[in-house]
């Protein structure tokens, strides 16, 4: 469960987060979108605990992020904008590594990893080193790392950027798996069609503020628009630029 | 869980990716093995020209000018008389020979009427490599000259010492094991050179390698303590530095004992006690100096940014060892807290066969160990930075 509050970040003179404040339940799924630049990735950020909030508060299963952001990472599993891995480990050493690091071993661990890379399809790659893997690849195993520890809640900075559709749909079945077992999902995309087909709940934000949050069908009729695209592209304020 | 395991994972984890980063572990070794192979070969150099000097074939023009002298000169232990090329002096500018003896015609006249007999010796002052057997030729000379003029005062019937008012006597108060632990200090500086490079690759490598492939964020959303991390990386990069510098200790022995060093007149003898102390001097150096090489890397967004730091970062060890070539260190215990000048002092005295007191060791150890900790500490810190984690 994540709460976030009136949530601002400066940089410098630029104000990426303005006011951002929105809610993520246990089971459900909630999509943050919002165009390019629009302080999605600034607030996951802070979210993870690794950027500080000028003013506002993060609580994640009541833990404040602030105040106890190692209490708050044992329990969430973050797939960030960069993904970068070591290009001479094998996804499995990948997986385990971060496995220890959150305090699993031996034959749990062992059992936890092939799970993981059977379910994201990477049984044929898992012993080769990941130097020259796809970019789709690559984010499976940045995927299978971020979720080792079983988070009960998970946050995807733009999941699907870069992976073919075999990767995407594969993508999409985790997500509605780790609905069923009652984690809290977030994840951030710029692609409509994406969200529609995956959350329960949509936050748009933009220019650093929450412009809309709601049901797919309850943000078609805030804007009177049939079409979640069009609706979308109002939400954002993008009709006014263009 | 304990911070200890946490280190502990992570040092593993940074181990098997350093060693299976073949061609910087190449490029150690390589450095490793090339340096004392340079100063083994240089030694060998300088050792085979001072044999040279004690053995000199010395070209003399002008042989039938002084008969007596030449003689003389052949009597000398070690002196090989040669005939002169015809153009001497063309002969040394195209350094065909290091020194060139003349006996002028007057020579046989002058000594008759006590006039003082020429002589001309050709050398060319830019060659370092002749200057040992011009001394030898000139020594040669001034030995005849001195002992002649001798003969002549005892022949007028006055002692020898009326024409010497001071004599000048040399007294040498370094002892030959201290004449030579001032070329050896090479091999203190070979070590730190060890300590350094050894664990540069991988000191950078975690850290603005670690940032410029992206993998810092994901790392730190793990529930460790920085210093977890900043402490398992810094082992990691000690572990390689300890591990060449044992690799160039084992080397350059090996190299230095195979150099001819009677022939300068030293002999070589470096006990394994002594080198057991220059390595309980030069591991914990190779602590602090891997904490330095990672806490100024980690101020790099790229390997190639870390790199261009590190071409200043190095003269840091090395300008002591320069200095202490230059202006001995040894006799100076008081230096030992001071990282890097306490280990070149300190193995300047081991080395000159004056150990120091084991508390001097261990001061220098725990001072090394204690600024390796702060480095720790401090890079820990920067991991909490936002400029650090995201800026890319």
């Amino acid at each position: 469960m994540i709460e976030i509050r009136g949530l601002r970040k400066k940089f410098g003179a630029v104000e990426a987060v303005r006011d951002v404040s929105f809610g993520a339940g246990d089971g459900t799924v909630v999509g943050l979108l919002g165009p390019n630049g629009a302080g999605k990735t600034t607030t996951l950020r802070m979210l993870s605990g690794l950027m500080r909030p000028d003013v506002g508060t993060i609580r994640v299963d009541n833990v404040d992020v602030v105040v106890d952001p190692i209490g708050v990472q044992t329990h969430m599993g973050l797939l960030p904008d960069s993904r970068g891995l070591y290009p001479r480990l094998t996804p499995i050493e990948h997986i385990e590594y971060f496995g220890r690091l959150h305090g699993l071993g031996g034959p749990a661990l062992t059992a936890r990893t092939r799970a993981l890379v059977t379910r994201l399809d990477l049984n044929e790659i898992a012993d080769r080193r990941v130097s020259g893997f796809s970019q789709g690849e690559r984010t499976k195993v940045a995927l299978a790392r971020a979720l080792v520890h079983q988070p009960r809640n998970v946050i995807l900075d733009e999941p699907t950027n870069g992976l073919d559709v075999m990767s995407t749909r594969a993508m999409r079945e985790l997500i509605h798996g780790l609905r069923r077992d009652g984690c809290c999902v977030l994840f951030s995309s710029h692609i409509m069609q994406e969200v529609s087909a995956l959350c329960d709940r949509i936050v748009v934000i933009a220019q650093g503020k929450v412009t809309a949050d709601g049901t797919p069908d309850e943000l078609r009729s805030l804007t009177g628009r049939d079409n979640l695209e069009d609706a979308f592209v109002t939400l954002s304020g993008l009709e006014e630029n263009s | 869980m304990s911070t200890l395991r946490l280190v502990w994972i992570v040092l593993t984890k940074e181990l098997r990716d350093g060693i299976r980063d073949r061609r910087s572990i190449l490029s150690v070794l390589i450095v490793a093995a090339l340096m004392p192979s340079l100063f083994g070969g240089m030694f060998t150099v300088m050792a085979s020209r001072s044999k040279n000097a004690e053995e000199i074939k010395l070209p003399v023009a002008g042989v039938e000018n002084a008969p007596a002298f030449v003689d003389w000169l052949k009597q000398q232990p070690g002196v090989e008389i040669v005939g002169a090329p015809a153009d001497p002096e063309k002969a040394v500018r195209d350094r065909k020979e290091d020194v060139v003896l003349i006996i002028e015609k007057d020579f046989s006249r002058n000594m008759v009427r006590a006039v003082a007999a020429p002589v001309k010796l050709l050398s060319d002052s830019t060659r370092e490599s002749a200057r040992q057997k011009v001394n030898r030729a000139r020594t040669l000379v001034t030995t005849y000259s001195s002992q002649l003029a001798a003969l002549r005062l005892i022949a007028r019937g006055l002692a020898p010492s009326v024409a010497l008012p001071v004599r000048v006597e040399e007294v040498e108060v370094s002892s030959a094991q201290e004449r030579l632990a001032t070329q050896l200090n090479i091999l203190t500086l070979l070590l730190v050179i060890a300590a350094v490079t050894g664990g540069m690759q991988i000191a950078i490598d975690t850290t603005a390698g670690e940032r410029e492939r992206g993998s810092l964020e994901p790392l730190l959303l793990n529930p460790v303590p920085r210093i977890a991390l900043a402490a398992g990386k810094w082992l990691a990069a000690s572990v390689f530095g300890c591990s060449a510098v044992v690799f160039s200790m084992l080397l350059t022995v090996n190299v230095l004992r195979r150099v001819p060093w009677q022939d300068m007149g030293i002999r070589f003898r470096v006990s394994d006690g002594d080198l057991m102390s220059l390595l309980g001097l030069v591991l914990p150096l190779a602590l602090f100096l891997s904490a330095v090489v990672m806490f100024a890397s980690t101020f790099a967004r790229s390997f190639k940014e870390a790199q261009g730091y590190m071409g200043m970062l190095i003269l840091l060890p090395l300008f002591p060892g320069v200095i202490s070539m230059l202006y001995p260190l040894s006799n100076r215990p008081w230096l030992a807290p001071i990282p890097v000048f306490g280990q070149y002092a300190l193995a300047a005295d081991v080395l000159g066969g004056k150990p120091p007191v084991a508390t001097i060791y261990v001061l220098a150890g725990v001072s090394a160990l204690t600024c390796a900790l702060v480095l720790v500490a401090l890079t820990s810190r920067l991991l909490e930075r936002e400029a650090i984690i995201f800026g890319r």
